[in-house]
Order: C-alpha cells, then sequence, then structure tokens
C-alpha cells in the first residue's frame, strides 16, 4: 500500500506530507514539520499534552490519523503568536506561574486559546472545563485561571480601544 | 542585603518565553544528524528464566543499527546509585515485569519495533514471590538467588515504650496500608547519546541528578567519568522519580555501540511498567497517651514490598521512621523497619520519601485519640506540638519550630474551624459533611552524616550580563529561577541580566542532586558566596572612580548607588574597568551544610535538622450511597523559610496538594501476582481541573538558621504530605467511620460505611 499523500495548512502555512496508515497528525507535526512544541505524554487521548486546534476544533492530535488531517486548517502552540509578538495568553501564563516544567503547556495554551476565541470573559468554571482534559502533574490549575482571566481582561480592554478608534 | 530586587517577588521563569512558545526542547524533542531511535525489550514476565536470548534475526534487519545484550555491555551490568543490584540488561533471570532484556538502536521507529519483535527470547516463568508477609517466612524461596528476602530490618527506640503505654491512659492501636503510588511525570523518561570524536560520550538527560548519571554511564561503558558528559535539557517533571538513573544509560550505550546518536524515549505504558513506584506499606502502630492527651508513647512496625532491587529502599525507611512520630514531643518511641524483596514493581524516590507514608499514620492516628478522649484535634495537636528548642526522639533540637504551631492556628483561622459545623453537616439525605485536619513536619536536605553541599561558577563579563553554571537539574521545580534571582540580586543587576546554563558536567560543578528539598539550600546558598568577590571587584573599581567609601556604595538594578541614590556609573561600565585593571569578575561559590560544633548528639542516624512544617485542612463531602468523596475546600499553610519565588512557592504547594489528593483518593496501581493492570493515564486515576478545589494557601517565613545566610527552607517536599490524612480525617468526621487504607476510593467508603451506616449527625 502506498502511503497518502496530505496536505494541511498549519499555523497559515500550507504543508505536505505522508501520511503511512499508522502515522498521527501528532508525529506529522513533530517530525515531518519540526513543530515539537506540540508534545506526546500518553500516546492515547489521556493526557492533553498533543492538543491543538484542527479546523476550528480542539483535538488530541495523537488520536487523530495524518490521513484525516489531509485539508485541514491546524493550530499548533507555534502559532499563537504573531509577527514574533507573544498573545497575551502566552504572557500571562509566565507572570501567573501557570505551569512549572512547562511539559503540558503547548496544549494547555491551545486550548485556552480556543476558549477565549468563543468567550471573552470566561468564568473559572469555565476555564477548567476547557481545561479538563488537559492534565498537569506540577502545578494544579490555578495559575492557569488566573493568566487565561487576566489575558482575557486584557483582550476586551483591547478590543474596546479598537472599536473606540474605529467609531 | 536580600530584601530588595529580583528576590522574593513574582518574577517569571527564565525558561517562560522558550515554554509558551513551544520552542523548549525536552529530550523527545533533541534531534541530531543520524540520530536513531532507541528501544528497549522489557520482560512480560513477573519472573522467568530465559532458556534463550537470539538477537541474530534482529540484526540482520535492514535499517537496525545495534542490537545489544547483557553480554555487549563493555564495562558494569548493574547500576543503581547506593546499591548497584539492578541490572541494565538481564543475564538470565527476570525478577519483575519491568526488567530490561535487550536495547536497539535502529533508523526509525518501526525499525526499532521490527527489531523488538525479531528478538527470539526463551522464558521459562518462574513462580513469583508476591506477598511480603510470605516472603518474609523462612522457606518462601529466594526472590534474588544468594540474598535474603529481607533487604533491610532495622529497628530504633529511644526512652521507655513499655513503660509508657503500662501508664497510659488511653491507647489507639491500627494497622494501616498504603499503595504503590506512580509520579505520572509528564514526559517519560528519557535521553539522546551522542559519541564525541575522542571516543567520549555525551548523553542529554531527563534526570535529577546528572553528575550522579555521569558516575553511573561511565561505569556502564568501563570509560573514566572525565569522558563521559551528561547536558540537561527541559525536563517535563520527575518527582523522585528520575532519581535514580534509568534509560539514558541504555542511550550511552547504544550510541557508543552505533556510534551514532540514539534517542531512547519511554512510551507511557513502558514508563509506568518499569520505573520505581512510592513504596506501599504496612503500618502496625500504637499510640499512647495521658488522660489529659499528652502524647506518651508511639510504637510501630513497618513492613514495605520493595521488589526485587533496593533502589532507595534505603532512604525511603529511614524518612519513614525519622518522622513517624510526627511534629510532636514523643519522649518513648519504637520503630521497626523491615523491607522485602519481591517480584511486584520496583519501589523507590517519590516526593517525601517514606514521609507521606507516615504522616497518614501518625496523623490519622492523632484523630483516632482525639475522639477517644474527646478533645478536639487542634487542641491536641498545640498541646503536643514540638517548638523551637524542642529535642525531637530523633536527637535533634528544633532549631526554628515556631511554624509548627503558628501554621496550625493560621490554617484554623483561614478554614473557620472553629465555626465549621455552621456550614450543615448534612445538606441532602444521603450527603455528609466534614473537616479534618493534619501538620507535619518534613526535613530539607541529605540529613547529618551524608555529603550535603553545592558549588556553581559565576561570571560576569564586561557588558555587564552574568553567566551561571550549576550542576543542580532543574526539572521543573523552579532551581534555575532561584539561581536567576539569587544572582541577579547579588551582583546588583537585573535577572534579565543572568543567564543560567541548564545543568552541564562538562562547565558546572557538583551540586549533587535535585532531591530532598535541597537545592534552594545549598545552590542558593553557593550563588551568595560566588558573588562576594565578583561584588568586591566592581566596588572597588567604583570607589576608585568615584573616590566614595566603600560602604557607602551599593550596586542595584544594573547602576551603582551612592548614598542610596542613583548614580551615572552602571554595573557593566564597573565591569569594564574591573577586567581592564583584571580584578577577577569571575569565581566558585561552594557551600556546604555544616552543623555546629555544640549541636547535640543526634542517636537516629541521617536525620534531616532543617524542617519544613504545614498544615493541611480539608472540608469534604461524602455521598453515602455512592461512597464518593468529594474535596470542597482545602487550606494549606506551609513554612519555606525566606521565600525566593513566590510564584514557584505557590505552584509547588498547588501541585503538591494536588497530587496528595490523588493519593487520598483515586492514584492506586494495582498489581495482581506482579502485573500491572492499569499502566495507563487513563487506568491510573489522577485528579484534573474538574478535581481540585480552588485551595487557599498561605506562606509562613520562618528564617532556618542552618540554612543562613539564605534562611529558606525548601517547599518541595511538605505540599504532599499532610493532604491524605486531612482527607482521611475529614472523611472520619463527616461520617463517623475511621478508614485505614489508601487510596479511599468509593468502594472502601461504602465498605466502611456498610460496617455501620451513615449515622445521623450529631
Amino acid at each position: 500500500m502506498t502511503d497518502m499523500d496530505i496536505r494541511l495548512t498549519v499555523n497559515g502555512r500550507l504543508q505536505h506530507a505522508k501520511a503511512g496508515v499508522m502515522r498521527t497528525l501528532l508525529t506529522v507535526l513533530r517530525e515531518d514539520f519540526g513543530l515539537t512544541g506540540t508534545k506526546d505524554g500518553c500516546s492515547s487521548g489521556d493526557c492533553g499534552a498533543c492538543v491543538v486546534v484542527m479546523n476550528g476544533q480542539v483535538v488530541n492530535s495523537c488520536m487523530v490519523l495524518a490521513a484525516q488531517a489531509d485539508g485541514s486548517q491546524v493550530t499548533t502552540v507555534e502559532g499563537l503568536a504573531s509577527n514574533g509578538e507573544l498573545h497575551p495568553l502566552q504572557r500571562a501564563f509566565g507572570g501567573t506561574w501557570a505551569f512549572q516544567c512547562g511539559f503540558c503547556t503547548p496544549g494547555m495554551l491551545v486550548s485556552c486559546h480556543a476558549l477565549l476565541s468563543s468567550n471573552d470573559n470566561p468564568s473559572r468554571e469555565e476555564v477548567l472545563t476547557a481545561i479538563a482534559g488537559n492534565f498537569c502533574r506540577c502545578t494544579g490549575y490555578q495559575g492557569v485561571v488566573n493568566a487565561v482571566q487576566q489575558a482575557a481582561a486584557e483582550l476586551r480592554s483591547a478590543n474596546a480601544e479598537a472599536v473606540l478608534q474605529h467609531d | 542585603m536580600i530584601d530588595s530586587g529580583a528576590v522574593g517577588r513574582w518574577v517569571s521563569a527564565p525558561g517562560a518565553y522558550d515554554i509558551v512558545t513551544g520552542k523548549a526542547r525536552y529530550c523527545p524533542d533533541l534531534d541530531f544528524p543520524g540520530m536513531l531511535i532507541g528501544k528497549l525489550l522489557y520482560s512480560p514476565h513477573a519472573r522467568a528464566c530465559i532458556r534463550r536470548l537470539d538477537v541474530t534475526a534482529a540484526r540482520m534487519i535492514p535499517g537496525v543499527i545495534a542490537v545489544l545484550t547483557h553480554a555487549d555491555i563493555p564495562g558494569e551490568n548493574s547500576y543503581l546509585y547506593a546499591e548497584p543490584d539492578q541490572p541494565l540488561l538481564v543475564v538470565d533471570e527476570v525478577r519483575f515485569q519491568g526488567d530490561a532484556v535487550a536495547a536497539v538502536a535502529a533508523i526509525d521507529e518501526q525499525t526499532a519495533d521490527a527489531a523488538l519483535r525479531a528478538i527470539d527470547v526463551e522464558y521459562q516463568a518462574l513462580d513469583g514471590i508476591f506477598d511480603p508477609l510470605a516472603a518474609m517466612q523462612a522457606g518462601a524461596g529466594q526472590v534474588v538467588a544468594g540474598k535474603d528476602n529481607i533487604m533491610m530490618h532495622k529497628t530504633y527506640r529511644t526512652g521507655d515504650v513499655a513503660a509508657a503505654l503500662a501508664s497510659a491512659h488511653v491507647i489507639v492501636e491500627n494497622t494501616y496500608r498504603t499503595q504503590w503510588a506512580e509520579h505520572a511525570f509528564l514526559e517519560t523518561e528519557g535521553g539522546v547519546g551522542l559519541v564525541d570524536a575522542d571516543g567520549g560520550v555525551t548523553v542529554y538527560s531527563s534526570c535529577q541528578a546528572p553528575h550522579r548519571d555521569r558516575m553511573q554511564i561511565a561505569r556502564a561503558l568501563g570509560l573514566p567519568e572525565s569522558r563521559v558528559r551528561v547536558i540537561t535539557p527541559y525536563i517535563g517533571g520527575a518527582f523522585g522519580g528520575k532519581d535514580e538513573a534509568h534509560v539514558q544509560i541504555h542511550a550511552a550505550l547504544l550510541a557508543h555501540a552505533a556510534r551514532r546518536p540514539v534517542r531512547l524515549i519511554r512510551g507511557r505504558r513502558e514508563s509506568i511498567l518499569t520505573h520505581v513506584k512510592r513504596h506501599p506499606f504496612i503500618v502496625h502502630c500504637i499510640t499512647a497517651a495521658t488522660r489529659d492527651g499528652r502524647l506518651l508513647a508511639v510504637k510501630a512496625r513497618a513492613i514495605v514490598d520493595a521488589g526485587p532491587y533496593s533502589n532507595a529502599t534505603h532512604e525511603v525507611l529511614n524518612k519513614f521512621g525519622e518522622f513517624i512520630g510526627g511534629p510532636y514531643t514523643v519522649k518513648n518511641l519504637e520503630i521497626e523497619k523491615i523491607a522485602v524483596r519481591t517480584n511486584n514493581p520496583i519501589t523507590g524516590a517519590f516526593r517525601g520519601f517514606g514521609a507521606p507514608q507516615a504522616a497518614f499514620v501518625y496523623e490519622s492516628q492523632m484523630d483516632d485519640l482525639a475522639r477517644k478522649l474527646g478533645m478536639d484535634p487542634l487542641e491536641i495537636r498545640l498541646l503536643n506540638g514540638v517548638d523551637t528548642g524542642t529535642r525531637m526522639y530523633t536527637g535533634v533540637v528544633v532549631r526554628e519550630g515556631k511554624a509548627m504551631k503558628a501554621s496550625l492556628r493560621r490554617a484554623a483561622e483561614m478554614m473557620g474551624w472553629q465555626q465549621r459545623g455552621e456550614l450543615g453537616r448534612q445538606p441532602a439525605t444521603h450527603l455528609r459533611r466534614g473537616w479534618g485536619m493534619a501538620t507535619i513536619l518534613k526535613g530539607s536536605g541529605m540529613g547529618r552524616g551524608l555529603p550535603d553541599h553545592a558549588a556553581v561558577l559565576l561570571e560576569m563579563h564586561r557588558d555587564g550580563s552574568v553567566v551561571l553554571q550549576s550542576g543542580a537539574a532543574d526539572m521543573g521545580q523552579g532551581i534555575v529561577t532561584v539561581l536567576a534571582q539569587l544572582a541577579a540580586e547579588s551582583l546588583g543587576v537585573e535577572m534579565s541580566s543572568v543567564h543560567v546554563v541548564r545543568a552541564d558536567t562538562a562547565q558546572a560543578p557538583d551540586a549533587g542532586a535535585s532531591c530532598a528539598s535541597r537545592q534552594v539550600m545549598v545552590s542558593g546558598n553557593a550563588v551568595l558566596r560566588a558573588a562576594v568577590p565578583i561584588r568586591d571587584s566592581l566596588l572597588q573599581v567604583a570607589a576608585e572612580k568615584t573616590g566614595v567609601a566603600r560602604d557607602r556604595l551599593v550596586l542595584h538594578g544594573g547602576r551603582l548607588h551612592v548614598d542610596g541614590q542613583a548614580h551615572d556609573l552602571t554595573v557593566a561600565e564597573l565591569a569594564r574597568r574591573a577586567l581592564f585593571r583584571g580584578y577577577p569578575l569571575q569565581s566558585e561559590g561552594r557551600y556546604e551544610l555544616e552543623y555546629p560544633a555544640d549541636a547535640p548528639e543526634v542517636t537516629y542516624r541521617y536525620s534531616q535538622e532543617v524542617f519544613q512544617f504545614c498544615t493541611q485542612i480539608a472540608q469534604v463531602l461524602v455521598d453515602c450511597e455512592t461512597g464518593q468523596v468529594a474535596v470542597e475546600r482545602l487550606v494549606a499553610v506551609h513554612d519555606a523559610g525566606k521565600m525566593i519565588n513566590p510564584g514557584g512557592v505557590y505552584g509547588q504547594i498547588e501541585g503538591g496538594v494536588a497530587q496528595g489528593i490523588g493519593y487520598a483518593l483515586t492514584e492506586e496501581l494495582r498489581v495482581t501476582e506482579g502485573h500491572t493492570l492499569n499502566a495507563s493515564l487513563e487506568n491510573y486515576v489522577i485528579p484534573m481541573a474538574l478535581d481540585i478545589p480552588e485551595l487557599e494557601m498561605d506562606v509562613l517565613e520562618m528564617p532556618e538558621p542552618l540554612g543562613a545566610p539564605l534562611g529558606a527552607k525548601g517547599i518541595a517536599e511538605s505540599p504532599i504530605i499532610p493532604t491524605a490524612p486531612a482527607i482521611r480525617n475529614a472523611i472520619l468526621d463527616a461520617i463517623g467511620r475511621p478508614l485505614y487504607q489508601l487510596p479511599m476510593t468509593a468502594e472502601r467508603v461504602l465498605s466502611a460505611l456498610d460496617a455501620a451506616p451513615c449515622a445521623d449527625p450529631a
């Protein structure tokens, strides 16, 4: 059986890969595209270290076959900063000690980033629900809640300012 | 001098940018030209002898570059840092399900897997020995031929326990059982081996002790330590589980054999099956007190299942016995400690060594005692608690002990302990609410009589930037941040001017292991010492340049200050001038925990003498129909000594409590006849974001005289220790039934209720 050629857009860039039957989106991201920010914590969809956004949905990339990702739009942790400028969420994670070892952080950030794209003022419960599948063994989740709410406030005030300027 | 600048402030970790952008590289992210993928073949049996081991077919597979068995190890085929009794690759008998039999390196993952499948091993299954109590009996057979199944048997006595028991008004006597627990660091064990041009090896290692890894790798390769270099990249958690060496030795062996880079990363299932677990204990404990609740005696006997190899079993039992009396004044104490070999999983270091198991026992005993006496749990603890100057049952005199009672009082205040019943003990017919506390102490450092030192190299460049070489591994606990803060503060520069090189044995002096909550104390103080001659050089130049006496000059925020006023001269300018004059701008700082000459004799060997005190109080809601326990609130008050990095300290507390909640309620490796049944993160149940309440935390800062001048105590271990007994005591308060086994699963709570159904609250 020949490997399927797949094309997908990762962080805004069109990429090509060979999708062998056993290959996952995670392995393609890490091995073919060098995007090692996305981590492999369990290879079984239990820890959330490999979370990316695919076609608007938060997915564990270790549970997505590479062939399934053909034609998709994917955002990884490397795609959160734009033009070298950190997203407010990324800055907030550093300041609130939302991590210790940092291995869960890429998946955690992507989950939280997806939350903020649909909810500009999430409650503690809404943040915890959004990261319910992201396992952190070092530091718990309070720092993440603080970071998300801090970033949300910053984004809201930036938006309000933009609206004012537009008016 | 430590009162401004970077120290004590919420600073960002130096690695924060790398981590939030995905640039931080951990072992699995490392890639080198020509790199191979390494894998190990593990035993599927808990015990078997190897009749045939044939790797010929595996070696013939195209793309397989190296296949190793025990016969291919150039040096010693046994490891473990204290007592090397575990084979790197088994010779003739596998003794637990995680014993490694062969190692392969191939051009990719699939080829490496094919090589493992092609290795022909004929096992003859043997009857394993799985029950530690049975293994202790005569005629049980030997787990390791020629070695007694009893790996360790020691008893420590102080005072007159028999007389104290005879005179006691009240005695509680119970048997406790604890479980195998899994570290579940998110990055599994890994290593990348590289062969140097001169025949030496460089190994990137996900570890806690790079210099000790170097020793073990050198032994296995038969090389002098001078030809082995160990580098720590970013490390994804450890919690004691990477204190002992693991696959970094095999990665080095494979690279050495293949003459190419080899990356060897354990999969999650492999990781759970093969690395040490927290020791399961069976503890029989008698605690005696007077009519008014004063402790008279503690007598305990602990039997632990050690698995087949030694690992940190001696250390774990040593700490268990050292802390079994708790943070209390106990004059009469007897502790018998027995470790037994079995064919069950190997066991070793895990956050707190044996202290969490000890705390589950002594803090449960305290509440049972309080109930028998009709005393308030807070009152009996305050009555018996140690203080500054108390001589412990170990012989140690507590140098700074005010935090014991202070943490109790503060936690009680935060929880509203005196008003606790007002919330309602039975919010619905089937629900019962309860409150429970636990207060503990845990020592920092290696303990008296063991080497406990660290050194660092500090250098300032002509532009005022600073590089710090430390051999202390940062597994996420944050030692790199703390050392950067201290270097910045001591040299009067911004933290962003300090670059801490992640531990590299070719450049950094030995700091010992990042374990026992010790690095902030030893490496932190080493940085303060290293800074002194450099600061002297800068101030000497400043004094010469300004003509102002040195005692009026201070370096702060990258600038000279004269009488507290900022001066035009920058630290960078001073550095440039100092170099021009040949004043030293590099220095080694070395610190050893030194015990005062007049310190009283310690009767319990290797006792730690710097204590982290803390109290946690839990509020739980028990569903009497399902047995489910919900932790509604948890208050944690911890003494950290001088707090260098508050963000890290609070993070350590929260993370430790989260692990403690798992240890209390759900986490248990289920092992039957040596086979682990739940080797996955799906089936080994760890609390996630929605399972942990918003913690209410406070930190007391009681400076530690022994760790002077810094005064920091470390905070890594204590947070996990009181959580399980606090929850146990809250369940007891809620349902009126004591539990004596961890974890306190819904099934166990239900069976406690079956023995006596939910009583209506008083």
